[in-house]
């Protein structure tokens, strides 16, 4: 009798498995694209980097297709008896993803240097699919040994990433990055063991946990809670687990920093969101940490960007900061705060995939990502330098251009949450985040001002940018301008979230 | 005419597209466009000003009182809880902005006559010319606090550029500067817009959510309904509209700003640090001592029909920020500093014409200068009294045409030699008759002379100032008696430099120099003699101003007293 208990239920956990595997479509979709690259590369010897190419896209294109297919359908769904959930926002921030590393093929396909590490053979970009796949599943996980396994897919392909390609400063990044990973990954898995002895469950969004988390003591909890985060916000690249950013930034070639500045960094917020919403129950004071270190990423990122001479590796820290604005959302801890977050993570991935193509196409022309290289090029530049100022602009949160409209919304969430409970570390968050956007404009503006207002010291011309670089260029940057008016469209799906709030 | 104001905002901007389109070989035509744009842009402004009925008065705080409006929703965003906010494109003029695009028209005009010898990188420089126009046109016109701020923060970066790229030799330090100071200044505004919109909301699309039929309706209807909690607050619509803003009846109960209970941020409350928060931002913009130490750098190294704008039109923006935003909307918080306003006000008019009588350059006496006369915008808004408040207005439009005049002056002699040093010359009347002539009639309208439009402004805010202790008791005597110290420093300063540079024999420092020193040149008679006509016409007849305005500054008078119990 037992036993034909157990089989009755086994046999509808499989069948549950069968009829919740169409919902993995974009999943394994990205991973039979993986395996395409292997196959392809092994059997045909030259001439691949059409082909590579062409798997790449359309792998990406077949994925962008399925999840649109998702996105009417579900609002939420648990699958796989819990392990995953698939809801709104996970399927928002995949199509985010699918954009963002399209758009990192897209400055491979433009750059002279890593056109030849991209397309002569797969790996790069199977690295690329695997972190991928792990970023899709970490929007997706919010069971603590899933969200642990997806987070080592993005950082095992990502420590690769950062060394395969030579050279000794990528050698160095890439150990550096591969050990304070490690060493990150353990401490975050030796907190999640933490909380599942408490609470007894591994679904942080059960309202097992929920209520286990309640009734802990202050001071285990925080314990739990600190080293737990620690891996997080290894994967934000947030203060104060930041540092690995800015080397790896500098050594690898650009199209792979707009892939980490972006999957890895909402990948984990997307985490964050989940478990901030047992957090904010329990009894310690999961907003006032959340905004501590929200200041001092912001802080931090910024003061640091400003003494920068290189450009990617200020903006290795302008996504330091950023990473601070973004937890700012979930300080408020609100639906509109978290919708604010969502809009804003959606902007700083256009923002940031515009501002590395155009860096790219600066960088082709140089070989150089030093500001001092591009004095008095104005006139030479003159369309994509155009380009370079909106999309500094825009980072910045000047209007009239989207980011604007994303710091708007997640400061007066912010407000509304202060409004509410007048707790002082909400307008403190406030204050500090708006005055750390006048520190930001003074590096962002760096770049134009190398390039309209120094005098040029070198005599050499540049050769002219192709009209097919410019006019990809200025179709990556005019959403920006039009999300300013009419930011309501992007605002809408973000609207759609249920936060289980 | 329906679109009258949208028409004057984006002229501008359409020729700067067109300035953009324009190959390089045209570039001779990109004054042309410019000047024609702006030239359009001010027959529209001085078409809208005769069709104003200025008779029309009204409460500050209603739409009624404004004139050729136009009100499209530009977008709303629902967000979860806090209901849903929408933004308006919203332009319309009264009282408190007509004189001042009037003005802005005037000064981009003229900006772009003075343009014409403009050397280096032409299609940059035109087509962020005209972006500025554009921005700094529809911040005066702007009523929806999103559209305004859009615009306010807009005209930083043309700003930026031009100074950076086209200034003297310190540019790129004095742009940067000016950025950074200015955008201090707007985030400070950002925080206040923020807390705004999160508790005013707006009466009739509440209204139209919650079921009422608006034709039947009166807004006074849906106000008591939701003080009383028949409307609740998750159904009220948030608003930027900054004519909601200023009714008291607007706010959502309970909120932060919202004017019943006094809720607290940092100790002090709420309304009087969104005040302080408002004047410090705007303050900046205006600029007030002793926030003001941007502006000698940024002028110094402006090139001179940006110093023209500069001067004439932006700092007004400052001055008009704190009537529409900062005292219309807390008018308590206003009153509560309005000895602050009043004291900073006269050390700025003191202290910054003890700064010009020391300069040696002459570019930097006159911002100094500039930052004397703001002084008055701030002494006479501070007075809460009818002549205070229309005194200082006049002073902003009066010392947009002077200001705008003395850096064309200073251009002049800059053209010839590329030298500002007031010590470098010496008797230049003898060599430049006319040219003498017409630095005399800017000297003596700046420093206030009867007769000219400074003196009227002078007068009015001196009136309101000592009037206002015992009217409503807002700043002492003895503070516009102090002020009047800065008229005589005033006269000293523009009367030694006159004779410095003007009397006496012929001298300048290089002798190559003396033959660059021809009088003036058609093109300058241009750009000199409507300013000389305007300065005089508006000295003279005070009432062809003062009947536009007279009924905006009556009504934005009556509106923050009446909060105030003296």
């Amino acid at each position: 009798m037992m036993s034909l208990l157990q089989q009755g239920e086994l046999a509808s956990k499989l069948e549950g498995i069968s009829t919740d595997l169409p919902w993995l479509l974009p999943e394994i979709t990205i991973v039979v694209t993986l395996i395409c690259l292997l196959v392809f590369d092994l059997i045909f010897k030259d001439k691949k980097s059409y082909g590579i190419a062409a798997i790449s896209f359309v792998g990406l294109g077949f994925t962008f297709f399925l999840l649109s297919l998702q996105w009417n359908q579900v609002t939420q769904l648990n699958l796989f008896n819990g392990l995953l959930k698939l809801d709104r926002l996970g399927i928002l921030f995949k199509f985010v993803f699918v954009i963002a590393l399209a758009g990192s093929f897209l400055m491979a396909i433009n750059s002279s240097k890593a056109k030849k590490d991209f397309f002569q053979s797969s790996e790069v970009n199977t690295l690329l699919y695997g972190v991928l796949l792990g970023s899709s599943l970490m929007v997706m996980s919010s069971n603590l040994l899933l969200i642990y396994l997806s987070i080592e897919v993005v950082s095992i392909c990502s420590y690769a990433l950062s060394a395969i390609t030579k050279g000794k400063k990528k050698a160095e990044a890439g150990l550096k990055y591969l050990i304070f990973g490690a060493a990150s990954s353990a401490i975050m898995l030796y907190g999640m063991s933490w909380l599942y002895g408490f609470t007894g469950t591994l679904d942080i969004a059960s309202q097992e946990f929920i209520l286990g988390i309640q009734a802990i003591d202050i001071i285990p909890l925080s314990i739990a809670g600190l080293l737990t985060l620690i891996g997080l916000l290894f994967k934000l690249g947030a203060f104060p687990m930041h540092i690995w950013s800015p080397d790896v930034y500098e050594a690898v070639p650009i199209p792979i920093i707009n892939t980490f500045s972006i999957l890895p960094k909402l990948g984990a917020l997307a985490i964050l969101i989940r478990l901030s919403v047992g957090m904010n129950l329990s009894a310690i004071d999961w907003q006032l940490w959340l905004g501590i270190l929200a200041m001092a990423s912001m802080t931090v990122g910024n003061f640091s960007a400003l003494w920068q001479k290189d450009i990617k590796r200020m903006l290795a820290y302008s996504s330091i900061a950023h990473a601070g604005f973004l937890m700012v959302g979930l300080v408020a801890n609100s639906q509109s705060g978290n919708e604010a977050l969502v809009f804003y993570g959606m902007i700083y991935a256009l923002m940031n995939i515009g501002a590395f193509f155009l860096i790219q196409l600066l960088e082709n022309k140089t070989g150089s990502s030093l500001f001092e290289s591009y004095k008095g090029r104005g006139s030479e530049l003159s369309w994509l330098g155009v380009l370079i100022v909106i999309v500094m602009i825009s980072l910045t949160g000047l209007p009239p251009t989207a980011g604007f409209n994303a710091k708007l919304l997640i400061f007066s969430s912010l407000f509304e949450a202060y409004e509410i409970s007048q707790k002082p570390i909400y307008m403190l968050v406030l204050i500090f985040g708006l005055i750390n956007a006048v520190i930001a404009l003074f590096y962002y503006l760096k770049l134009p001002f190398f390039i309209y207002l120094k005098t040029n010291g070198s005599q050499s011309q540049l050769t002219k940018h192709k009209p097919y670089e410019l006019i990809m260029g200025t179709l990556l940057i005019v959403p920006l301008l039009l999300l300013f008016f009419r930011s309501d469209w992007l605002v809408d799906l973000a609207n759609s979230i249920n936060f289980g709030l | 005419m329906g679109n009258l104001l949208s028409y004057i905002v984006f002229i501008p901007l359409i020729a700067a597209a067109v300035v953009l389109v324009l190959p390089k070989k045209m570039e001779s035509s990109y004054k042309w466009v410019t000047l024609a744009a702006t030239g359009f842009t001010l027959v529209l402004a001085i078409i809208g000003i005769l069709s104003f009925d200025k008779d029309l008065s009204g409460f500050v705080g209603s739409e009624s009182s404004l004139q050729l409006v136009e009100k499209t929703e530009w977008f709303s965003i629902s967000l979860g809880s806090i209901g849903s906010f929408s933004v308006d494109y919203f332009l319309g003029v009264d009282g408190i902005n007509l004189s001042m695009l009037l003005l802005a028209a005037i000064v981009l005009f003229i900006g772009a006559i003075a343009s014409w010898n403009m050397k280096k990188k032409l299609k940059g420089y035109f087509g962020l010319y005209l972006l500025l126009s554009s921005s700094v046109l529809g911040c005066f016109v702007a009523l929806d606090f999103f559209l305004f701020y859009l615009f306010f923060e807009f005209m930083l970066l043309p700003m930026y550029f031009l100074i950076g790229i086209w200034g003297g030799p310190r540019r790129e330090y004095a742009a940067i500067k000016f950025f950074l100071y200015t955008l201090l200044g707007s985030i400070l505004i950002l925080i206040v817009m923020i807390g705004l919109y999160n508790s005013v909301y707006d009466p009739v699309r509440t209204g139209e959510l919650a079921g009422y039929e608006m034709t039947s309706t009166t807004i006074e209807q849906i106000q008591a309904l939701v003080k009383s909690g028949q409307i609740s607050k998750e159904q009220t619509v948030k608003s930027f509209n900054m004519i909601y803003m200023a009714d008291n009846g607007n706010y959502i109960p309970g909120s932060i700003l919202d004017n019943s209970v006094i809720k607290e941020v940092l100790g002090q409350p709420a309304r009087w640090m969104a005040f302080l928060a408002l004047l410090i931002g705007f303050a900046i913009k205006l600029p007030a001592v002793p926030f003001h130490t941007w502006l000698p750098d940024a002028h110094v190294e402006a090139p001179t029909p940006i110093s023209v704008v500069l001067a004439g039109i932006l700092l007004k923006i400052g001055g008009y920020g704190l009537i529409r935003t900062a005292f219309i909307m807390f008018p308590d918080g206003a009153y509560h500093y309005s000895w602050l306003i009043g004291f900073f006000g006269m050390v700025a008019i003191i202290y910054s014409a003890l700064n010009a009588l020391a300069q040696k350059d002459l570019k930097k006496l006159i911002a100094y200068s500039s930052v004397s006369h703001m002084g008055f915008v701030s002494l006479g808004l501070a007075a809460f009294t009818i002549e205070g408040a229309t005194g200082a207005m006049y002073q902003m439009f009066s010392h947009g045409l002077i200001s705008s005049m003395l850096f064309l002056i200073a251009g002049v002699v800059y053209d010839r030699t590329h030298d500002r040093l007031i010590e470098n010359y010496g008797g230049l009347s003898i060599q430049m008759p006319k040219y003498a002539v017409f630095v005399g009639i800017a000297f003596f309208a700046s420093l206030g002379l009867p007769g000219f439009s400074g003196f009227i402004a002078e007068l009015m805010v001196f009136l309101g100032a000592f009037n206002s202790s015992h009217v409503i008791g807002a700043i002492p005597a003895w503070m516009p008696i102090v002020a009047t110290l800065g008229l005589v420093l005033g006269g000293g300063y523009y009367l030694w430099t006159f004779q410095r540079m003007f009397l006496g024999q012929f001298w300048v420092k290089k002798k190559e120099w003396v033959p660059a020193m021809k009088d003036l040149t058609p093109r300058e008679y241009i750009m000199l003699v409507p300013l000389v006509i305007l300065i005089i016409l508006f000295g003279i007849f005070p009432s062809l101003l003062l009947n536009l305005i007279e009924n905006g500054m009556g009504s934005f008078i009556e509106h923050i007293t009446a909060s105030i119990n003296p």
